[in-house]
């Protein structure tokens, strides 16, 4: 068991690419902590830096107390579940999982222990003779967390584990991980770029962007109270709407939409809006006339685009559309609305909004205004 | 109906006007021989006379009586025997040690691989030269650590022993290369994930890299071994192909003596179909033996 | 990742360790330099010699323990070797053989490499694998009877008895074939509907993607042809006809103990291939790399 604490941590490829840029933070022992963000944010490169696979630039990473800049991979007494499963292809599932013990010289009875417990634990009793060639999919990426569990180490470390399963067995897997993780309760730091995930396995989740840490928190708190532009349209799916606003005397207009919320200082704001947010319901609050372009229904509810008048303003600050200035600008809108609605394509419909649900960013900075 | 049969024909045509040539050159050049060469082994002939009469099957029994070709198959198979092993194991550590990324790496590289393109004829003199007995380098530097000095083709061993240096030279660059390739296709996460696992350099190597590397070291020791039961310039070379001293005698020297010297093509027919046939075998051998230890990753 | 894209990423293989791994260092460079600088001088010393002898003095070269640095650049011994025997003529020989053998593998294999790729027709399967099988069989087999036949021919002694057997090479068929394989076959379907006709299809468009491969097989060739030595041995008896090999053997032969000359001879002999090697070090090596591929 062990903490595990990024100090100002910093890595750059070829002196000029920071690919992790000032990470700070502290994996509490026993925690699941999840790395999230997309391609490219550095989150596999913190990873690897855990794992002593990549050399840390600058800043220090510790172990339970213990720095381990300068520690090689296999003295680090942590284990890791690669993407790809990185299964021995030349050994039987048995022997893939002794080796990481071989290797350290544990005691045969003690290896056979671990193993059958293993074994038992994920399933893998039938395939223990069989080559990773013969396994599918789903069963080399049990094999692949055995190997690590085996190893009874200090901290799990997995890297987008799920992220080569079909669907199904994806949902599956994560629920089998959550009950891993109860049952164990080993320190586990999860790279992954899918936020459903995320929010499902973490305790806590880090968004990370551009190898800078935009927040961490609980997932629930991250979704409800958003730091900053990236991280609102980051997390929740359908993700979350924005649009240019000015701000004037505590109302803020986006369009069609006028709220009143007191507390901000004048100026161009950025306006943020979950699609549950958005209802066709409920009277007495500010709405919009929203046109219906496609109609997604789910099952259990109906995702619905369509479009409200208003300048849109990208998920990330620097990728905002130039404001075109000669026609009427209309923003794409996603909202949710119960099945029981029909709702058809071209229809016009009001959308309420209650003014407590709505995000307000700075446009320059991206950071949360309220 | 019409169109698509005449479209057909003339892919037929077309297929049989691109492989012509190569068919016709090899089929006098390969396949006639090939054939030739068996009928020959049943006749006696001087390669002069066009008289070839039918023996049967003499020279397949003279085979057995033939003392020379006993030195010649001895000294072919301790050849072998040592060239093999020292050049496909000496490839792998040096193809290991020359995968990675370090200052002057492609002079390394340059250096190993640049004796392949030697001819067999160029090497056999510089190393003739090397390894005199008087004045040869060879000599000196031995003299340095305190051996030697040694006529080393002055006896049969000695001459054997410069051959197997000057061919494993020549050769090893060419499985430093198949090997490099091998090295290249495994994953490196493997790697890492056996790092993880606690592995050191050593480790990694016995039990990741080695055995990964199978199918590589199979067909390495398969055409080496194929190469070197054929060893005839070098050895040619050193006797310059002149009256015996049957010392450094190989199995193919002896039978194109016999072809071209001592007129005894026939024979030297049999001898090549024998060596032939013990090629296969010891091939089909290593195959069977080799896919047991190997393991096809994929 | 097939394994026919994975050898033509291969130039010289770069590296598979990772950059940078925590680790202690002791010397200022890596610790590999001291086994892979003296295993290059090794490799490099016959070489090596080989030149440093070629600019000593009959006189030095007969010295024990041996001259390390010439006393002074004997460049004399080159055009004495020169004028010694008809070196001259033997490059030419030599060139004309390699030159001719060359190119007429790399049409016929072309041509035949095509076919079996991508033309069906009657046989195919049968006469390639017939092609194949003759490459199993070692060449003291067929040494005997090619002699028999090229004397049949009238080509006995003559530089034709060295091309005409080596006009084509099945590897080099084989070789092409696979490559041809790899080509997306849309190409050459669009260019026939646009209207070409097969050998238009070979030449204006398949060859040209190709390079590569041709470049691959032509390197290999000429090695192969420049530095053989059993069958110009066989196919050739007056020393006009001689390839460098051939040459070479004979000149060393009648000047025993003049190494100083017989290595300049050597190192001339050795100059073309050299060149080719430098020039095209990339396509020996990704030669090699399929071949163990494929293996």
């Amino acid at each position: 068991m062990a903490e595990v604490r990024f100090d100002r941590v910093t890595k750059l490829f070829d002196s000029s690419v920071a690919a992790v840029d000032d990470l700070s933070l502290t994996v509490a022992d026993g925690e699941f902590l999840i790395l999230v963000g997309p391609s490219g944010c550095g989150k596999t490169t913190a990873l690897r830096m855990v794992a002593g696979l990549e050399k840390v630039t600058s800043g220090r990473i510790a172990i339970d107390g213990r720095i381990i800049n300068d520690v090689s991979p296999r003295d680090r007494d942590i284990a890791m579940v690669f993407q790809n499963y990185a299964l021995y292809p030349h050994m039987t599932v048995l022997r893939n999982l002794a080796f990481g013990l071989r290797q350290r010289k544990v005691q045969a009875g003690e290896i056979d222990r671990r193993v059958r417990e293993v074994s038992e634990m994920l399933g893998l009793d039938d395939l223990l003779g069989r080559r990773p060639a013969q396994l599918s999919g789903g069963q080399r990426q049990r094999v692949a967390m055995g190997r690590a569990l085996v190893r009874e180490p200090r901290a799990f470390l997995l890297d987008e584990p799920l992220s080569n399963l079909d669907a199904k067995l994806r949902v599956q897997m994560r629920a089998e991980l959550k009950r891993l993780h109860q049952h164990l309760g080993v320190t586990t730091i999860y790279v992954t770029h899918d936020q459903v995930e995320a929010m499902t396995l973490g305790d806590r989740i880090a968004v990370l962007s551009g190898g800078k840490l935009q927040q961490l928190g609980p997932p629930q708190e991250v979704y409800d109270h958003p730091a900053n532009v990236f991280v609102a349209g980051f997390i929740g799916s359908p993700p979350m709407n924005l649009l240019r606003a000015t701000a004037v005397s505590g109302t803020i207009t986006a369009g069609d939409l006028q709220l009143d919320i007191p507390g901000v200082a004048d100026g161009e704001v950025v306006v943020g809006i979950r699609p549950e947010a958005l209802r066709p319901a409920g009277d007495g609050l500010p709405s919009v006339p929203f046109t219906i372009d496609v109609v997604e229904p789910l099952g259990d509810e109906i995702v619905v685009h369509g479009s409200v008048a208003g300048r849109p303003a990208g998920g990330e600050l620097e990728e905002q559309i130039p404001l075109s200035g000669s026609q009427p600008a209309r923003a794409t809108i996603t909202a949710r609305f119960d099945p029981q609605l029909r709702p058809k394509v071209g229809e016009q419909v009001p959308l309420r909004i209650s003014p407590d649900a709505v995000h307000v960013f700075d446009p320059a900075t991206g950071e949360a205004l309220r | 109906m019409g169109r698509l049969r005449r479209a057909l024909a003339s892919d037929h045509l077309a297929g049989w006007a691109f492989v012509g040539p190569a068919v016709l050159l090899i089929g006098v050049f390969g396949i006639l021989p090939i054939v030739w060469g068996l009928v020959l082994s049943f006749q006696k002939s001087d390669l002069i006379d066009p008289n070839t009469p039918f023996v049967g099957l003499t020279n397949y029994r003279a085979l057995a009586n033939d003392h020379v070709l006993r030195i010649a198959a001895g000294h072919t198979l301790v050849y072998t025997g040592v060239f093999v092993p020292v050049s496909v194991i000496g490839a792998l550590f040096i193809a290991v040690a020359l995968n990675r990324k370090i200052h002057l790496i492609r002079f390394y590289r340059t250096a190993v691989f640049v004796p392949v393109v030697a001819s067999t004829i160029a090497t056999s003199i510089m190393f003739l030269w090397l390894f005199d007995a008087q004045y040869g380098l060879a000599n000196w530097l031995l003299g340095k650590i305190g051996v030697g000095p040694f006529g080393f083709f002055d006896s049969p061993r000695g001459a054997l022993y410069a051959i197997i240096a000057m061919t494993v030279w020549g050769w090893v660059g060419f499985d430093v290369i198949i090997y490099l390739a091998a090295l290249q296709g495994i994953p490196r996460d493997l790697v890492e994930a056996a790092e993880i696992d606690g592995a050191n350099r050593w480790s990694i190597f016995r039990s990741i890299t080695v055995p990964l590397l199978g199918p590589a070291t199979l067909l390495l020791v398969v055409w080496s071994s194929i190469n070197a039961l054929q060893l005839f310039d070098e050895v040619y070379f050193v006797t310059h192909g002149g009256p015996p001293p049957y010392n450094t005698a190989v199995v193919v020297w002896w039978l194109f003596s016999l072809a071209f010297r001592f007129g005894a093509a026939g024979y030297a027919a049999a001898i090549a179909y024998v060596l032939f046939l013990a090629i296969l075998v010891l091939t089909m051998i290593q195959f069977r033996l080799g896919n047991r230890v190997v393991h096809y990753s994929s | 990742m097939t394994t026919e894209a994975h050898a033509d990423r291969l130039v010289w293989p770069d590296d598979a360790e990772a950059a940078e791994r925590p680790r202690r260092r002791w010397l200022p460079f890596s610790p590999w330099h001291l086994v892979l600088f003296p295993l290059a001088l090794i490799m490099l010393l016959p070489l090596v010699w080989m030149i440093v002898t070629s600019l000593q003095t009959q006189a030095e070269s007969l010295r024990f323990p041996p001259v390390l640095v010439p006393g002074s650049l004997q460049l004399d011994n080159y055009p004495n070797a020169l004028r010694s025997a008809p070196f001259g003529r033997w490059f030419l020989n030599t060139f004309i053989v390699t030159t001719v053998v060359v190119v007429s593998n790399l049409l016929l294999c072309s041509l035949a490499g095509y076919a079996f790729a991508r033309i069906r027709f009657f046989g195919r399967e049968a006469t390639f694998i017939l092609l194949l099988a003759t490459l199993m069989v070692p060449f003291q087999v067929v040494m005997i009877p090619t002699f028999l036949i090229v004397k049949k021919l009238g080509l006995f002694d003559s530089l034709p008895a060295l091309i005409a057997p080596n006009l084509v090479n099945a590897f080099g068929i084989f070789m092409l074939r696979q490559f041809f394989r790899t080509l997306p076959v849309e190409l050459e379907e669009a260019a026939r509907i646009d209207g070409a006709s097969r050998l238009g299809v070979l030449f204006k468009i398949v060859l040209p993607l190709s390079l590569p491969a041709l470049a691959t097989l032509a390197v290999i060739q000429f090695m192969w042809t420049w530095n053989d030595f059993l069958w110009p041995l066989i196919a050739v008896f007056s020393q006009r006809n001689f390839t460098l090999q051939l040459g070479l053997t004979v000149f060393q032969g009648s000047h025993d103990v003049f190494w100083p000359l017989i290595m300049a001879g050597n190192v001339m002999s050795m100059i073309p291939m050299l060149l080719v090697f430098f020039a095209a070090q990339r396509y020996f090596v990704r030669g090699i790399a399929t071949t163990g591929l494929k293996g």
